[in-house]
């Protein structure tokens, strides 16, 4: 540290802007390595009469702006997948992404144990009965304004209803299917894919329901008459077979296709989301 | 020398997300940064955003600083780069801050000449586009791209520029006092 200091004429003159471009270098050089005359500086630069900034303003932001939490890293994944910052926020947000994906997924994983402790025949049916269901509550659970109560405010936003259900819609397949996918392959068998068509089928079907009625009433309503005919099937025939070959596997299929043209026809009723509440 | 913490004490600090240690680091260094900056650009609200920047860059990378030289001389190479990345982004033709706004009176010239001699005066009789390029680049230490960006001119300029301004300087300089 340097006994010389910047004299108060200089200090003013730099301050001012009065001083010529050599006076000024030398006291910005001098600056960055004496502390004293820096808090000299920076004294000066609130009280002169045309303050340079609202210091305080400034810091107000820069606390707001430390103080955000940073993105999930589901949300920085969107990011990097090319969605826009907004839609990727918007996408995050569902609940789905918190506390229901993480109980549907609990929910298979206790039923795929139990099935693989029962054994082969009645824990496929038990297996078979729930996972397709899963996604198709998830992805009501994932747009419901009863579970999502950030959604209102995004539906009174102008933005494209049906691009967020679709995205958020994607979103959640996108995490649910693998993990529903790995806890079928705990359950004994060359099967455990063939409930994907009847899970994306469901999808389909509440999807072209929520343009009548509340998302996740209507995965419900898929979801009670999917497990009573299960229920039927199993107690006459005993073996899962039937839902498993090609031509119950050609009727999932029809199902969404038909499903999803629905949802396609009638899109402009999501529009009428919020009567739900 | 007193009690207070010194920047390195408050640095770590802020790496331990400590709030009040971040803002002590602001009050002490936002004020001088603020003032340099704005002799770089007269755009109030650019300087603003850019001290805001600087502070939020602070409180993501505290680590960054490497414990070579000042913490002061690393808060300003963050700073001017944050403005020179505003300007960019805004796509804004902000003025720069015209240095001979205020000429010196005469006393002033002669003082002058005598306190910093021929450098001071070869520096005076320099077009105000090439004591710009010589303030960002020799001064600053900005790169010529940065550089461009900060005076919104084109890189080449820069270079024509400054390799004139040396050229100048190093003729007036031989030249002796006249």
């Amino acid at each position: 540290m340097t006994a010389w200091h910047l004299d108060d004429d200089a200090l003013r003159r730099y301050v001012e802007r009065t001083d010529s471009l050599a006076e000024g270098a030398s006291v910005e050089q001098h600056l960055l390595a004496c502390e004293p005359c820096r808090g000299r500086v920076t004294a000066a630069a609130s009280v002169i009469e045309v303050s340079v900034i609202d210091f305080a303003a400034v810091w107000e932001s820069t606390r707001d702006a430390v103080e955000v939490p940073r993105p999930s890293v589901f949300e920085r994944l969107l990011r990097a997948a090319g969605l826009p910052a907004q839609e990727a926020r918007l996408v995050a947000v569902a609940s789905a992404f918190r506390g229901v994906w993480l109980v549907s997924v609990a929910a298979v994983l206790v039923f795929a144990a139990l099935a693989a402790a029962i054994g082969h025949t009645r824990g496929l049916w038990l297996f078979l009965a729930v996972a397709p269901v899963v996604p198709c509550l998830v992805v009501a659970a994932g747009y419901d304004p009863r579970m999502d109560p950030a959604l209102e405010p995004e539906l009174v936003t102008p933005y494209p209803v049906l691009r967020l259900i679709l995205l958020r819609t994607i979103a959640v397949l996108a995490l649910a299917v693998p993990a529903v996918l790995l806890f079928g392959l705990v359950v004994p068998g060359v099967t455990a894919f063939a409930w994907l068509l009847p899970a994306v089928g469901f999808v389909a079907v509440v999807l072209a329901a929520s343009t009548w009625v509340s998302p996740l009433r209507s995965a419900v309503a898929v979801s009670c008459a999917w497990l009573a005919a299960i229920w039927l099937l199993a107690g006459r025939s005993g073996s899962p077979d039937a839902v498993l070959q090609a031509p119950a596997q050609a009727g999932f299929l029809a199902l969404a296709a038909a499903s999803f043209s629905i949802f396609l026809v009638r899109r402009r009723q999501l529009a009428q989301l919020r009567p739900w509440r | 020398m007193d009690s207070r913490p010194n920047d390195e004490t408050l640095l770590l600090a802020v790496a331990e997300r400590d709030m009040g240690a971040f803002r002590t680091l602001y009050e002490r260094h936002a004020g001088w940064l603020a003032i340099r900056l704005a002799r770089r650009c007269n755009d109030r609200d650019l300087v603003a955003d850019a001290i805001q920047d600087t502070f939020v860059a602070v409180w993501q990378k505290p680590r960054g600083f490497r414990g070579d030289g000042d913490i002061a001389a690393w808060l300003w190479g963050i700073a001017i780069r944050r403005l020179v990345s505003r300007l960019r982004t805004r796509g804004v033709a902000a003025a720069l801050f015209e240095h001979a706004g205020v000429a010196p009176a005469a006393e002033d010239q002669v003082l002058l000449s005598v306190e910093y001699g021929d450098i001071g005066q070869a520096l005076a009789r320099l077009s105000p586009e090439m004591r710009a390029v010589i303030q960002a680049v020799v001064l600053d230490g900005l790169s010529a791209k940065e550089a461009a960006q900060l005076l919104q001119v084109p890189v080449s300029s820069v270079k024509t520029r400054l390799y004139r301004a040396k050229a100048h300087l190093r003729a007036a300089l031989a030249e002796g006092p006249s």
